[in-house]
């Protein structure tokens, strides 16, 4: 079951990264960062931190006994947002030597994403 | 129409399989008071992109496979999202492992990222070469 719940969970948030990361690239002219992982993680660090926030009112860490936390919190905000490609990207940028772009990047995306999150969690 | 159909079943599926094998990571980790698995599987899974991202760059992949592979099962075995929630419970818990954290997984991610990348293009070159070699 719990399994089942975290697959799920995970499949459709990938889906969603997709399907918003293709329309965000569609509908936005190219900047020298890449925004649409950046804007699908920032989003999807928000709505964790809104969900922690009124689920459980703390950040559960490894609360895998909770149903809930299985299917949202580690299937899909974990699987809607990414690491890899935030890596891959970043990567790109260092090879091309494009240190600006690189440095407010990795900035924009992990800061970001934190402080979102902290807003989403404290504030709201 | 067909075909976006298709490459979405392969995103949820690898999606999937992805957010399963990171919740099996985390469950062997549970154990540390440090949030391991997530350093673990977002290093891991950097890598893994990084190779892909090699290998499409010279060869084709089946259509699906390529975004099942790399969207999908990276994407979903990676996460910003709980890094961002380790990162505040850490620095209000334990600064010093945030500071750790958050280095290892930064530093680890990009470096894999770029092993991952010039491996794979090794390979593919020496085989390309190989295969020229014996024509």
């Amino acid at each position: 079951m719990n399994f089942l719940l975290v697959a799920i969970g995970g499949g459709l948030g990938a889906v969603l990264r997709y399907v918003l990361g293709v329309w965000i690239k569609n509908n936005t002219r190219e900047r020298s960062i890449p925004t649409a992982m950046l804007i699908v993680n920032l989003l999807g660090a928000f709505g964790l931190g809104i969900f922690f926030n009124y689920a459980y009112g703390e950040i559960p860490m490894a609360a895998y006994d909770k149903k809930p936390y299985l299917f949202f919190g580690i299937g899909f905000f974990g699987a809607f947002t990414t690491f890899s490609t935030f890596s891959v990207e970043a990567v790109t940028l260092l090879q091309k030597k494009k240190w600006i772009p690189l440095f407010t990047y990795i900035l924009l995306s992990v800061g970001g994403s934190i402080i979102i999150f902290a807003f989403a969690f404290f504030v709201l | 129409m067909k075909q976006h159909g298709m490459i979405l079943i392969c995103i949820f599926l690898g999606g999937a399989l992805g957010t399963l094998f990171r919740y099996i990571i985390n469950i062997q980790v549970e154990g540390f008071l440090f949030p391991l698995g997530t350093v673990i599987e977002n290093l891991v899974g950097s890598f893994l992109l990084g190779g892909l991202t090699g290998y499409i760059l010279h060869k084709k992949l089946l259509p699906g496979l390529k975004e099942g592979i790399g969207v999908g099962f990276c994407g979903g075995f990676t996460t910003m999202s709980t890094l961002a929630a380790d990162s505040v419970f850490l620095v209000l818990n334990n600064p010093v492992q945030f500071f750790i954290y958050m280095s290892v997984s930064l530093f680890g991610g990009l470096l894999l990222a770029l092993v991952g990348m010039m491996l794979s293009t090794a390979f593919i070159r020496k085989r390309i070469f190989k295969v020229g070699g014996d024509q």
